[in-house]
C-alpha cells in the first residue's frame, strides 16, 4: 500500500513539473495525505532515519539550512522538507520525493520545518528524536490565532514526548516553560553578551506575563522583543541555565541568526558532530532563500531579507542599519501565505530609517499602507520614498538608483520574495 | 515651536493591550496635531498607572490583547475603572478596540459557560457560543453617519450585542462586525467609541482621527475649534486599496 502511495505521488510530482503548476510542492503529500491518513507514520516508523524537527515563528528555515549543513559536512545523509512548504502535506511530499521506487528511504537524518500551529497535528504522526523549539511570536493573527493558545496548545503536546530530545530557546519565556516539568532531556540555548542587549522599548512584545502564573515578568536584559534574561517577581520562575551561549563563527548577520546559529550548533552537538567540523560547516554556510541571500544583477548587489512580521521586520531593519545602507526596498503583500493582516506594519519601528539618507522604494499589494506607515514615521510632513504599484517597474528602477559600489536591501513579505527572486531571476513565480 | 493649544492623550495598557498595530492610532493622534502645531503628549498607562495621570488626559485609547493580558488589565483597572467610567461620562473622548471595547461592557460570556465581568459603561454584552467557534476574521468596511465609510480589519471570537438605547458606530458593507448577524458594527456612548476594527483604524479613516481630535480640544478649550485641512492623498489610496479588495465603492 505504501509503496503504491509513494508511486501515485511520484507520478503527480512529475505531472506538475511538466505542467509548470505552482502548487507542485504540497500537492503529492495531499493525495497521499488522502489515501492514507496516517501515511508519514508508516513511512517513517519503517525507517532507520532520526528525526530532527525544527519549530517556531522565526528562523526555521534558516536553522534548517545551518543544521543541514553542519551534518552533511560530518558526512551524514540528509533530507530536509521543501523550503516554504511547511505544513502536513509538505512533509509528506517530501517523504515522496526523497522516497525510493519501493517506498523506502535511505537516510539517516530527516530534518522538517514545522508551522508552529500543524506541530500538534504533526507529533501524532511522528515521534522526533529531537525537537528544536525557537520562538514565538505574532504572525499571521489572521490564520493562527494567538500566541497564547499556541503556547498552551505546544505545552499540552509537547507532555507526550518522552523519548524525544528537546533544544529549547532559554530566553524565550513560553519557549523555555515546555521544558519544565517534562520527563525528557532538555537543552538550553541562549545569550550571555551584554553586546546584544537593546534599550528599545518594544511595544510589539507578545509575551511579558509569566507562562506559569500570569505575573508580569521582570527582565534584566532584553535582546530583543520579550527575548532576554527574565524572572517572574511572584512564582521564581526564571531563565534556566544555559547549555550553550555562544560559538566561534556566526555566518549570518543579526541578533535572530545568533540564536538559530547556536540551536543548531548545540543539536550538533548533542547527535555528536565534532567541534571542527561545526566550525568548518559554518565558515562555508551559504543562505537560504530570501534569508540574508545576495544576488547580483547588472553587476549590482542586491540582498534579500525575507521579513514576516514585526519581530522579524525589526531585526532586519536593524541588521541592515548597522550596514549603512544608500537603498532600500520594502514589498508588502497581503495574500494568504503573507497573512491578509498588514495591521503589524504600525508595530514596526521605520522611524529608525526614514531620518536618515536612505533612498526607500515601495511596492506590493498594499503599497500605500506602507506608504502612510512611512509618512507617519517622518519627522516632517515630506516625502523621502517612492511609491510603485507595479513591482517590476520598482525591482528596475530599485536597481538602477542603486550606484555600482552600493548594495540594494530588498525586505519582502513571504510572497512578496517569491515575485522578486522570480524578477530578478528572469523566471516570474507565480 | 510656539504652541497654542496642546493636548495629552493617554494610551491604556500599551504594554498589555497592544496586539495588533494599534500603536498606529496613538501614531497618527500624535502626528495629526504636531502637522497642526497642536503640542501632543502620549500617556502611557501601564500596569499600576497613577489615577493622577489618567485624569491628566483629553483623549484616551486603549487596543486589544489576548486573554490572559486582559485578565492582569482586569486586575489592575479594579478600583480604578470609577474614575475612567466618570470620564467617559463626562464626555472625554476615547477610542476603545477589539478587546478594550468588550470590557468596557457588562460581561463576556465564555463558550464553557464562564463569565467575565466588565465596566459596564457601555450596555452591551458579548459571548462565544461555541468551543472552537469560527473566529470572525478578515478585512472589514461600514459606513457610518458622521464619519463616512469606515475601512479596517477584523479578528475577533466573540460576538457583541449592543442594548437598546446604544448606538451602533455604523452598519457593515463587508465583513462581520458586532457579530455578523445584525449588520452592526461598534457602538458610540457619549463621545467615546467601541470598535472591532483594527488596521488599525485612525491611520485609513482620518475622518474619524480628526473628529476625535476635535471633541477633544473643543471640550478642553470650551469652544470650537476648526481644524486646518491636511493633505490625505495617502490616505485616500490607501483606502482604495482596500475598497478593491472588498469590491466595493467608498
Amino acid at each position: 500500500m505504501n509503496s503504491l502511495i509513494v508511486l501515485i505521488g511520484k507520478t503527480i510530482l512529475l505531472f506538475s513539473r511538466i505542467l509548470n503548476l505552482g502548487s507542485g510542492s504540497t500537492w503529492p503529500g495531499h493525495v497521499a495525505l488522502k489515501l492514507d491518513a496516517d501515511f508519514i507514520e508508516h513511512t517513517l516508523n519503517k525507517s532507520r532515519l532520526k528525526i530532527i524537527l525544527v519549530t517556531g515563528t522565526n528562523g526555521k528555515t534558516t536553522t534548517v539550512k545551518l543544521l543541514q549543513s553542519i551534518l552533511e559536512k560530518a558526512g551524514k545523509k540528509i533530507f530536509v522538507n521543501f523550503s516554504g512548504a511547511n505544513l502536513t502535506n509538505g512533509v509528506a511530499s517530501s517523504i515522496i520525493q526523497k522516497s525510493d521506487l519501493k517506498g523506502k528511504l535511505n537516510y539517516e537524518y530527516a530534518i522538517f520545518e514545522i508551522d508552529e500551529n500543524t506541530l500538534p497535528l504533526v507529533i501524532k504522526q511522528l515521534k522526533p528524536d529531537y525537537l528544536i523549539a525557537l520562538n514565538l511570536f505574532r504572525d499571521q493573527l489572521d490564520r493562527y490565532g494567538e500566541v497564547n493558545s499556541i503556547a498552551k496548545m505546544w505545552k499540552s503536546n509537547y507532555n507526550k514526548l518522552y523519548k524525544t530530545k528537546y533544544i529549547l530557546n532559554a530566553d524565550d519565556p513560553q519557549i523555555a516553560y515546555l521544558g519544565s516539568g517534562i520527563l525528557s532531556k532538555v537543552y538550553y540555548f541562549g545569550l550571555n553578551d551584554q553586546k546584544y542587549q537593546t534599550h528599545q522599548v518594544q511595544h510589539a512584545a507578545d509575551s511579558v506575563l509569566c507562562p506559569s502564573c500570569g505575573q508580569r515578568l521582570d527582565f534584566k536584559r532584553v535582546y530583543f522583543s520579550h527575548l532576554g534574561i527574565w524572572k517572574c517577581p511572584k512564582c521564581g520562575l526564571s531563565r534556566p541555565p544555559l547549555d550553550i551561549e555562544k560559538t566561534k563563527f556566526y555566518p549570518l548577520k543579526g541578533t535572530y541568526a545568533v540564536y538559530d546559529t547556536l540551536a543548531a550548533v548545540l543539536t550538533a552537538k548533542i547527535i555528536g558532530i565534532n567541534e571542527n567540523v561545526i566550525e568548518h560547516a559554518l565558515t562555508d554556510f551559504k543562505p537560504a532563500f530570501g534569508r540574508q541571500e545576495e544576488v547580483t544583477l547588472d553587476g549590482k548587489k542586491i540582498q534579500l531579507f525575507l521579513s514576516k512580521n514585526p519581530t522579524s521586520f525589526n531585526e532586519s531593519l536593524k541588521t541592515i542599519s548597522e550596514q549603512n545602507p544608500k537603498n532600500l526596498l520594502i514589498v508588502l503583500n497581503d495574500r494568504i501565505p503573507d497573512g491578509t493582516d498588514i495591521s503589524w506594519i504600525w508595530d514596526v519601528e521605520f522611524e529608525m530609517l526614514t531620518n536618515k539618507h536612505i533612498k526607500l522604494f515601495l511596492a506590493g499589494d498594499r503599497v500605500y499602507d506602507l506608504a502612510l506607515r512611512l509618512k507617519y514615521s517622518l519627522k516632517r510632513n515630506g516625502k523621502a520614498y517612492s511609491v510603485f504599484e507595479n513591482l517590476n517597474e520598482a525591482v528596475k528602477i530599485a536597481v538602477s538608483q542603486t550606484a555600482p559600489n552600493h548594495k540594494l536591501y530588498i525586505l519582502p513579505t513571504y510572497s512578496a520574495m517569491l515575485e522578486v527572486r522570480g524578477i530578478l531571476t528572469g523566471k516570474k513565480i507565480s | 515651536m510656539n504652541y497654542t493649544l496642546a493636548l495629552t492623550i493617554g494610551w491604556l495598557y500599551p504594554e498589555l493591550m497592544s496586539t495588533y498595530g494599534d500603536h498606529g492610532n496613538v501614531i497618527t493622534l500624535q502626528k495629526r496635531c504636531e502637522w497642526r502645531n497642536i503640542k501632543a503628549k502620549v500617556i502611557e498607562l501601564n500596569t499600576n498607572f497613577s489615577v493622577r495621570d489618567l485624569k491628566k488626559c483629553d483623549l484616551l485609547m486603549m487596543g486589544g490583547a489576548q486573554d490572559t493580558q486582559q485578565e492582569a488589565v482586569s486586575k489592575d483597572l479594579n478600583g480604578k475603572s470609577s474614575i475612567l467610567n466618570e470620564m467617559i461620562l463626562n464626555g472625554i473622548p476615547g477610542i476603545y478596540i477589539c478587546g478594550a471595547y468588550q470590557f468596557l461592557g457588562n460581561y463576556y460570556k465564555e463558550a464553557d459557560g464562564n463569565l467575565i465581568e466588565g465596566l459596564k459603561i457601555f450596555d452591551l454584552y458579548t459571548e462565544n457560543t461555541q468551543v472552537n467557534a469560527r473566529r470572525l476574521i478578515g478585512n472589514l468596511a461600514f459606513r457610518t453617519k458622521d464619519f463616512g465609510t469606515i475601512v479596517g480589519f477584523e479578528n475577533h471570537g466573540g460576538r457583541t450585542y449592543l442594548g437598546k438605547n446604544l448606538k451602533p458606530l455604523g452598519f457593515v458593507m463587508k465583513g462581520f462586525g458586532n457579530n455578523g448577524k445584525d449588520g452592526t458594527e461598534g457602538a458610540v456612548f457619549k463621545n467615546s467609541i467601541g470598535t472591532y476594527s483594527h488596521g488599525p483604524i485612525l491611520p485609513k479613516n482620518p475622518l474619524l482621527a480628526d473628529a476625535l481630535l476635535k471633541k477633544a480640544l473643543d471640550k478642553k478649550y470650551r469652544t470650537f475649534i476648526k481644524l486646518p485641512k491636511l493633505d490625505d492623498y495617502l490616505e485616500q489610496k490607501a483606502r482604495l486599496q482596500v475598497a478593491k479588495r472588498l469590491s466595493i465603492a467608498i
